[in-house]
């Protein structure tokens, strides 16, 4: 596993000092200012690309009709895949996985999957028989930091943005309907969480958000916050991890919270948009054909 | 099906405690005769054993820091802990986050910088599952550090929290956890901080206050067990050291591991 | 707001309200350690825990074991407080071995390398043995050549043992060995018991002969050497001494009374040593002459309530 070379110190001492005693960050946004995300849909349904300035995170869905677990006749399946390759960044190994990496893909599974993101009781055709199997692939293109978000954007995005061909099930047969013959239909979903992490920094009481690469590579811990039901009044948190680095008091912790809270609010709103205006385009070309 | 009933309306939960109770809690410590440090940690019927080795000199020459010790943490899930899944191989992702939760709390609070180019080997093995795994291990692993000598800054108590409705739940066994929002958390009790927060499934915003309120209060309860523990365990080790006392045979008495400065000045005095 | 229902402890595990105190750190310890607020606390207590205040951090320094927070001393282990004036420490009650210069240590060849072979001693990094810190045999005294250099092994080679002294630190706290002096070197003719390094305390010599014919070096790092008997005549410097014999793999002839005498020993140290017993050589010899006494066979001694009874036996006697 080839190691990644720490920064040089005057380096870390810069970022550092920048940070603490001017709050200021290397790239010149605020604190709490995060990139802005940029999603990119593709011909296909269900193939998003999502951009967090050089981060490059493309997540694709394809549905297949396989049997269902005996111990879940009732339910579909929803499988995540995702390897980071040596192309996001020289310090990923194609074989064996790194710490960092599994738990940017365990995370990824507790909130899309462990959370219940998607109603999977939904996918069942014929129950105990046939029902669909979901398959998400996330390629990692390029790591220039907070690659979960990213992925965690591009994951839901992409769930949101996929069509299943319309099934119909008629006594014992079951009719699949090719996408010219019926409009075929979006994925139903209990709801779209939105990941927000923060960076926490040695000696500074301030965490930032969206942290690029090299802010992650000095931070002492990153706290990662997913959020649900951003437009409602009252928001669900979904999951929350922070291992070790700079212990943080409840209050603290709290207004952590309440940041990330804010801010997936944004993000959702604006996956929202996205996916509307993707939408609006396509429906203009179904009518012209 | 019939899924037993997490809260009655009495309010005692399915294995017959209240909301705030935890489990009858162990800890045993030095119990593994080559380990530099060991300690087994039960929370009602969640069993996990912890072996600390070292810091010694690391088998891993490209993984050594030339200015701290580096942590090493491998989990063993046997299959009769009752882990559901069967057993899982080294690679397996569950084990890798769980080690690296491990490694990520303990690193900062071990005071490493002291033992430059070594290693610390942590080795956790869960005898027998029932809910809140990490917790138990992370408990385990402090005793087990702190059995070991090595130096750290506090100890880290974990504790474990689930929401039921409205009524928050200490100390979840396998059936809460399954099926409840829950959080595990690990508080250092000098500064009442967290280290360690994980939280899965929904839970209102507003509701998670109250319950990391309530569980860096249960790992306060922890951290009086522990030190409990530590010092009933301290004081027998001295009471053995002491039982032959410094006269044998007439040789002036030197305490174990005396340091040179402190051993003149003794001299003088005595 | 809530409560916590506490399990109560086990019954037989409370008998540590007490707090005795050692005679000789009686004094010492005389300071004002802080009331720890109702938790810890049945007044001042010898005994720190990780995250425990000690004392303030401006009236006191800050010694091995501490750090300090907010103007606190705060302890980093569990173990004994130490004061020295105005210096605080607090040593751990159990812990790897830490090596001091002067520190007669037995370990295990482990790697050879350019001029030093590293150094297994049970601390928290191999230690270093120098080229030139060695004796080259027959007492030659001249500069070690490229010649010595290309033939290291010929006087340690991996997995030999050898009873050396600390001689420096290096920067980065690993330990420097040598071995010259005509009592150090290469061990053979016997067996290696390790113990924690705690129990095995500084004292006058760390060679001693056991009258039943035994040899034992009692290594600071808590690894003991147990060895057939060297005569008089044969040891170094000597009429019948070997000179050639010094850096040799062969073992001796050893007969089965000294063998016996041998697993003797070394039963009766790994029975004191489970049972956190300090090892001198009056308590070994006292330990030896029990279980002749008792006629306990060599096996025997390994059994837990054999073990049991000698440790209650010897320190009464004590």
């Amino acid at each position: 596993m080839p190691r990644e070379i720490d920064p040089a110190i005057s380096q870390r001492a810069f970022v550092l000092s920048a940070l603490k005693d001017h709050r200021l960050r290397v790239d010149g946004r605020g604190m709490q200012e995060a990139r802005t995300p940029e999603l990119i849909f593709g011909d296909e349904m269900g193939w998003v690309e999502c951009r967090f300035g050089k981060t490059r995170v493309i997540a694709q869905v394809s549905g297949t009709i396989v049997r269902p677990r005996a111990d879940r006749p009732y339910e579909g399946l929803l499988n995540i895949h995702s390897e980071i390759s040596p192309m996001a960044s020289s310090v990923y190994d194609s074989g064996r996985p790194s710490e960092e990496e599994v738990v940017i893909t365990r995370m990824l599974e507790k909130v899309l999957k462990k959370s219940d993101a998607l109603d999977r009781e939904s996918l069942c055709i014929v129950a105990g028989q046939q029902v669909w199997s979901i398959r998400l692939t996330l390629h990692f293109l390029s790591d220039e930091g907070n690659m979960l978000d990213c992925a965690c954007l591009a994951g839901v995005a992409a769930l949101k943005h996929f069509r299943r061909p319309e099934v119909e099930v008629i006594g014992e047969e079951v009719i699949i309907h090719d996408p010219s013959e019926r409009a075929p239909m979006p994925l139903s979903m209990h709801h779209t969480p939105i990941c927000v992490s923060l960076a926490f920094f040695e000696e500074s009481a301030h965490p930032i958000l969206d942290p690029t690469r090299l802010e992650t590579q000095l931070a002492s811990s990153i706290l990662a916050i997913s959020v649900t039901n951003t437009a409602s009044p009252s928001p669900t948190l979904c999951v929350l991890q922070l291992a070790g680095g700079m212990p943080l008091s409840t209050e603290e912790l709290t207004s952590c919270i309440g940041m990330a809270v804010a801010r997936a609010r944004v993000v959702g709103a604006f996956l929202e948009r996205r996916l509307a205006d993707d939408w609006s385009q396509r429906s203009v070309r179904v009518e012209v054909h | 099906m019939n899924r037993p009933e997490l809260l009655s309306s009495y309010n005692y939960r399915s294995d017959g405690r209240r909301p705030t109770e935890m489990r009858s809690l162990s800890l045993l410590l030095s119990q593994h005769p080559q380990a530099d440090g060991s300690a087994t940690v039960t929370h009602g019927l969640t069993e996990v054993m912890v072996t600390v080795f070292g810091p010694r000199e690391s088998k891993n020459k490209a993984g050594l820091a030339h200015d701290r010790a580096v942590l090493s943490v491998t989990l063993d899930v046997p299959v009769f802990s009752g882990v559901p899944g069967g057993r899982r191989g080294r690679s397996d992702k569950r084990n890798m986050e769980f080690t690296s939760n491990i490694k990520n709390t303990f690193e900062p609070v071990i005071q490493t910088h002291l033992h430059p180019r070594s290693q610390i080997d942590i080795n956790i093995q869960i005898l027998q599952a029932d809910g809140s795994l990490l917790q138990a291990a992370v408990n385990a692993t402090t005793l087990a550090l702190i059995d070991a000598g090595v130096p750290m800054s506090d100890y880290v108590c974990a504790t474990t929290c689930a929401l039921h409705d409205s009524t928050p739940l200490l100390d979840l066994n396998s059936l809460e956890e399954n099926d409840l929002p829950n959080l595990t958390v690990a508080v250092l009790p000098r500064s009442n901080k967290v280290t360690l927060v994980t939280l899965e499934t929904q839970l209102a915003v507003e509701r998670f206050e109250e319950m990391l309120k309530m569980a860096v209060e249960a790992g306060k309860l922890v951290h009086r067990e522990m030190l409990r523990a530590v010092q009933n365990r301290s004081e027998k080790l001295m009471r053995a050291i002491e039982s032959v006392g410094g006269g044998v045979g007439g040789r002036p008495d030197h305490r174990q591991g005396e340091e040179r400065d402190v051993e003149m000045y003794a001299g003088n005095d005595l | 707001m809530f409560t916590i229902v506490s399990p109560a402890p086990r019954g037989d595990d409370l008998e540590y309200t007490t707090t005795r105190h050692h005679p000789s750190v009686k004094d010492e310890i005389d300071m004002d350690i802080e009331e720890q607020g109702g938790e810890f606390g049945e007044g001042p207590s010898r005994l720190a825990s990780p995250g425990e205040t000690i004392t303030s951090a401006q009236a006191f320094m800050r010694g091995h074991g501490t750090y300090v927070e907010n103007e606190d001393l705060v302890s980093a282990l569990t173990g004994t407080i130490e004061r020295v004036n105005k210096l605080v420490s607090v040593r751990a009650l159990k812990s790897r071995y830490n090596p001091e210069v002067g520190d007669l240590v037995v370990g295990r060849i482990t790697e050879v390398g350019p001029r030093r072979w590293k150094v297994d001693a049970n601390a928290r990094q191999d230690a270093v043995l120098m080229l030139s810190s060695i004796n080259l045999p027959g007492g030659v005294q001249r500069r070690k050549l490229e010649s010595d250099e290309l033939q290291m092994r010929n006087f340690f080679e991996e997995g030999d043992l050898l009873v050396a002294e600390v001689q420096a630190f290096f920067a980065d706290g690993a330990m420097s060995l040598h071995t010259r002096s005509l009592k150090y070197g290469k061990l053979r003719n016997g067996h290696l018991v390790m113990v924690p390094p705690a129990l095995v305390r500084r004292l006058k010599s760390h060679f001693y002969a056991l009258p039943c014919g035994v040899d034992l070096i009692l290594g600071l790092n808590g690894y003991i050497w147990v060895s057939k008997h060297v005569k008089q005549s044969e040891q170094e410097g000597e009429e019948g001494f070997d000179a050639e014999a010094v850096y040799s793999n062969k073992n001796d002839d050893i007969d089965v009374a000294t063998r016996t005498a041998i697993a003797r020993v070394s039963n009766i140290i790994r029975a004191l040593a489970r049972h956190s017993t300090p090892l001198t050589d009056v308590l070994l010899v006292e330990a030896y002459d029990w279980a002749i006494d008792q006629d306990i066979s060599v096996k025997d001694l390994s059994a837990e309530e054999t073990s049991e009874a000698m440790v209650a036996a010897i320190t009464f006697r004590a």
